[in-house]
């Protein structure tokens, strides 16, 4: 499962930052093409949904996805193999 | 979860404001609803006139968008003519206390089936910013600019007065609870009523220093006390501070009520 933002209802209130326990919500700082600053990714593998939604078949944490106002916020299915941002933590 | 496949999405993005707590109520109404596994065919919104009114136009089923105030009386309406369908009230502080006062307490008398969400933010958001019944006292709006100085109305112990089945009140920052007392008022027979303190960032929060969504979803977390602690302070004879508001749940009893799924 993949976080995703939708660009397109998103309106740039922030208030998935303010909820969500991993701060996987980050303010933006650039405009999109609707003149909206909607936040960014941080690391959004890191959320609980992600990673276990598909074993144990329902959703899990999913404040950010409720307290959305404006339904921006939601899973995808991963294509397979998809490209990843890896970090090397020593 | 919100049920997605409920949502018109040609309508969206909604016209709500940057921020606003409506579009909150709505997904956790439909999580409630999503919970319930109700059919769209035999689901039926009806609101009144107001930004809170507004929601049933945003979901796929039939509604009714009415006159402002009356969302209770077409829904009463709705429910003696065709009491097999599953009524959702949407309505606003204005709406349902202003207005539409009477037909407030009345439906809660009269124990109608249905389940009314009430987004109470305080202030008539869709005309401007007028203070409504639910105005905290010396809060400023264009109808009080000196600060409101009459005592405002607690609508969830008003229905628990009148008669409803099920009296719940959360805020939009609740998102889980409020799902779940929303649930548990479609599954009540009667008339359910939950009470939302919402953020209005736009009419609200901005005359009265509160003017980024986070302050206030912080006012509203900080304000709400659940009910059993304030049962609690009271007590022990320790002062309850009068700035805060209770949530949770006020009541579930079984009083008679009218036009029950048969
Ligand atoms: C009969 C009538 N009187 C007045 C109005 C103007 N009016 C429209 S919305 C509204 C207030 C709505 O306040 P509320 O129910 O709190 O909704 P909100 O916009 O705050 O969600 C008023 C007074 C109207 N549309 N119809
Ligand atoms: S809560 Fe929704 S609308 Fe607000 S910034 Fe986050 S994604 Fe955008
Ligand atoms: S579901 Fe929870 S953990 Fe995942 S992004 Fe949303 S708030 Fe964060
Ligand atoms: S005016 Fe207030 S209630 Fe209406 S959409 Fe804007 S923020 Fe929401
Ligand atoms: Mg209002």
């Amino acid at each position: 499962m993949k976080l995703v933002i939708d660009e397109s209802r998103c309106k740039g209130c922030n208030l998935c930052v303010l909820v969500c326990p991993y701060g996987i919500f980050q303010e933006g700082t650039e405009l999109n093409s609707r003149g909206i600053v909607t936040p960014v990714l941080d690391r959004p593998e890191r959320c609980t949904n992600c990673r276990l939604q598909a074993l144990y078949g329902r959703m899990l944490c999913g404040v950010c996805h409720m307290i959305c106002p404006d339904q921006a916020i939601a899973w995808v299915e991963e294509r397979p193999f998809e490209p990843h941002k890896v970090e090397v933590e020593f | 979860m919100i049920a997605p496949d409920w949502l018109r999405d040609d309508r969206l993005p909604h016209i709500y404001c940057t921020g606003c707590g409506n579009g909150t109520v709505i997904n956790c109404t439909l999580g409630a609803v999503e919970e319930m596994g109700w059919k769209r065919e035999e689901t039926v919104f009806v609101s009144g006139i107001g930004c809170s009114s507004r929601a049933p136009g945003y979901i796929l089923t039939d509604s009714l968008h009415t006159t402002h105030g009356r969302a209770l009386a077409f829904a009463t309406g709705v429910k003696m003519a065709r009491p097999d369908l599953n009524v959702v009230v949407f309505t606003g502080d204005g709406d349902l206390a202003a207005i539409g006062g009477n037909h407030f307490i009345h439906a809660c008398r009269r124990n109608v089936d249905m389940t009314v969400v009430c987004m109470n933010n305080h202030i008539y958001g869709m005309t401007g910013g007028q203070g409504s019944p639910t105005t905290p006292q010396g809060a400023i709006s264009t109808t009080t600019p000196y600060g409101m100085s009459e005592p405002a109305f607690d609508l969830a112990e008003l229905a628990v007065a009148a008669g409803a089945n099920y009296v719940a009140r959360w805020t939009s920052y609740h998102v889980k609870e409020l799902t779940k007392a929303v649930a548990a008022g479609l599954q009540t027979p009667g008339l359910a009523f939950i009470e939302v303190r919402t953020q209005c960032p736009t009419n609200y929060g901005r005359h009265n220093k509160l003017r980024r969504v986070s302050e206030m979803i912080e006012h509203l977390r900080s304000h709400a006390m659940l009910v059993e602690k304030r049962d609690r302070l009271i007590q022990e004879g320790k002062p309850v501070p009068d700035d805060i508001f209770t949530v949770g749940e006020l009541v579930r009893r079984n009083r008679p009520a009218m036009g029950v799924k048969p």
